[in-house]
């Protein structure tokens, strides 16, 4: 093993000189305050699997302050340095989908993936704040609570919320708070998501509102707080993940639902199962996945995730990337309209000579239905209308499909454009900037090339 | 360094290829804990072996000389990435005054560590230097543009 001077170690070496704890905590994949699901259930486990040709038991023990080198990679299976998109290689995914980060595990699909009339789970957007937690060994075991302001609090597994209650399938969006964020200048805090932190899947669960029903919500009972099994990053076992709620109404709408099945596969780890909320038409991040409890609260929950300016939109317009004033936030509620092209891909070239080129794609706008689509291959000098699918079900994406005519060879952009049910159309750019970039839903734009 | 047994030069996401030597205190407690993993490890698969069902997705292993070459690289790097990998940080473009922003949300809400006074500032200097405010949306790129 080659060893020389270098600026890493020495730094490495000094910080653990002056604080092992956290030093400790970046090399191991504990949390600081390092809780016995720490490291077990870290991401870093996949690689201690690796390196150790197996599950590393017994990682809790490891002391702090020493370098556990024994979790080494011979650098020669190190991947270069990425320039450019990182593919995931996650089993069961689809491999053309997008890294966004790795730890938290988020990954997006590209626009062209998004072609199927319901996405298939390999091609399924992921989106994890923490960790992910252990397969669920016995899913119809997995218990539920729900509490707060009812009248007769209960837990519930599973295997009861499938055979107490009348179960239904709904093909339905399920779209990150945070999609279209990379459209903002400048650049919103986040992952930065094109339009591609979007699905639509069929679900098969349960009423929320059947359940909430049984369990009798008080008068006092408006909001509701989800809470979940997946681990904080920082390994502290204490502290929720993200816990976010919505009000009552919402979720009492019949399309709210305790899920257990995606395209009537059990729910994968990775979406959530084996039991997740799906709250449709309202960030994803309102949808629980690894779903434990319900809490039904007297004022608007104030969890991790529901407060300062995450998933909060400016109510008076800011000036792009200023300082922003909580006071002037308000919860981001219903997603706003969006469409996508989904065939052909941006980056198609054609034939010379081509003239004709067959469109597809798919819209939806939050709690609305997506009333027209346009489309434009001038830059929006010119616009011309789509044939648009109605859905399915409420909250289903609505399909479109268009031929365009281009006039010669040569560089072309495509735009699509949705115009919701109340009449609000996508903007050029995304409007109403706000420090997380929420709301971000331009016209989608892609490129082909003729010759 | 010959007396540090030669298990590869580093672990996911840290590289330890450029090392220093050890302190003689510290290889003493790598070999022991090299020893103890490696036999939990063989205890564990002789019994346990078929619980390891986990998806086996391993995070891409980063390094701080993947990112800009400026003061402050590493102490930045080797702070963040012990809660999330840096590429969450390395796609962020912001003023100083949002970074500083958000460093207070990781405090508050996610229970980093206060950071404070010259740590504070070095690390801030890296994040506005490396990651400045960008004024170019992202999202859109010309997939026929030759870089």
């Amino acid at each position: 093993m080659a060893r020389s001077t270098g600026k890493t170690e020495r730094s490495l070496e000094q910080m653990y000189d002056n604080d092992p704890e956290r030093t400790d905590a970046a090399v191991s994949g504990h949390g600081p305050g390092t809780s016995r699901r720490g490291f077990l259930g870290g991401v870093g486990l996949a690689a201690v699997g690796v390196a150790a040709g197996g599950t590393m038991p017994f990682g809790r023990h490891m002391p702090a302050g020493i370098l556990p080198t024994a979790l080494a990679q011979d650098k020669k299976s190190t991947p270069a340095a990425a320039k450019g998109p990182i593919h995931l290689d996650f089993p069961g995914k689809d491999k053309g989908l997008v890294v966004l980060g790795e730890r938290p595990l988020v990954a997006e699909t590209p626009e062209h993936l998004l072609d199927d009339d319901t996405t298939p789970i390999d091609k399924f957007f992921i989106r994890n704040n923490g960790q992910l937690p252990d397969e669920a060994k016995d899913p119809d075991k997995w218990t539920i609570k729900i509490d707060g302001e009812v009248n007769n609090p209960f837990e519930i597994t599973l295997g009861e919320l499938k055979s107490k209650y009348k179960p239904q399938t709904l093909r339905m969006v399920l779209e990150c708070g945070g999609n279209g964020r990379s459209f903002y200048a400048p650049r919103a805090s986040g992952n930065q998501w094109t339009n591609g932190g979007a699905g639509c899947a069929e679900w098969t669960g349960v009423r929320l509102a059947d359940v909430l029903k049984t369990a009798g919500v008080k008068p006092s009972g408006i909001y509701t707080a989800h809470y979940a099994a997946d681990l904080h990053l920082s390994g502290d076992a204490d502290k929720p993940v993200i816990s976010r709620g919505v009000r009552m109404p919402k979720a009492m709408e019949p399309e709210c639902m305790i899920v257990w099945a995606m395209n009537g596969q059990p729910l994968p780890n990775v979406h959530g199962g084996p039991v997740r909320l799906i709250i449709p038409g309202w960030p994803g991040s309102a949808s629980q996945k690894w779903l434990t409890r319900i809490w039904v609260r007297d004022k608007e929950h104030d969890g991790p995730g529901m407060t300062g300016t995450s998933y909060r939109v400016a109510i008076n317009p800011m000036v792009p990337g200023d300082k922003a004033d909580p006071k002037n936030f308000r919860i981001l509620e219903s997603m706003p309209v969006r469409s996508i092209i989904t065939a052909p891909a941006s980056g198609t070239r054609l034939a010379a000579g081509t003239r004709n080129v067959a469109l597809r794609g798919a819209s939806w706008a939050g709690d609305l239905t997506v009333r027209r689509v346009d489309v434009s291959i001038d830059y929006g000098q010119s616009w011309q209308e789509a044939k648009l699918s109605d859905p399915r079900n409420r909250f289903d994406w609505q399909r479109w499909t268009t031929n365009v005519k281009l006039p010669s060879d040569g560089y072309y952009e495509i735009w699509s454009r949705a115009t919701d049910s109340e009449g609000k159309t996508q903007p050029h750019v995304a409007a109403n900037w706000n420090p997380s970039g929420y709301g971000g839903n331009p016209f989608h734009r892609i490129a082909v090339l003729v010759g | 360094m010959g007396e540090i047994p030669s298990i590869g030069s580093r672990f996911w996401w840290v590289d330890l290829s450029m090392a220093t030597p050890m302190t003689a205190k510290r290889a003493k407690a790598v070999r022991l804990l090299l020893l103890a993993l490696s036999v939990a490890s063989a205890v564990f698969l002789v019994t346990v072996g078929s619980v390891a069902q986990q998806p086996a997705f391993q995070p891409r292993l980063e390094e701080p000389e993947e990112y800009p070459d400026l003061p402050g690289r590493e102490e930045t790097f080797y702070f963040c990435v012990a809660c999330h990998n840096f590429k969450l940080v390395a796609q962020q473009g912001m003023s100083r005054h949002r970074w500083d922003g958000t460093l207070n949300f990781m405090t508050e809400r996610h229970g980093m560590p206060k950071l404070e006074g010259k740590e504070r500032e070095t690390i801030l200097d890296y994040l506005e230097k490396a990651f400045p405010e960008s004024e170019a949306p992202t999202g859109w790129q010309n997939p026929f543009l030759k870089r």
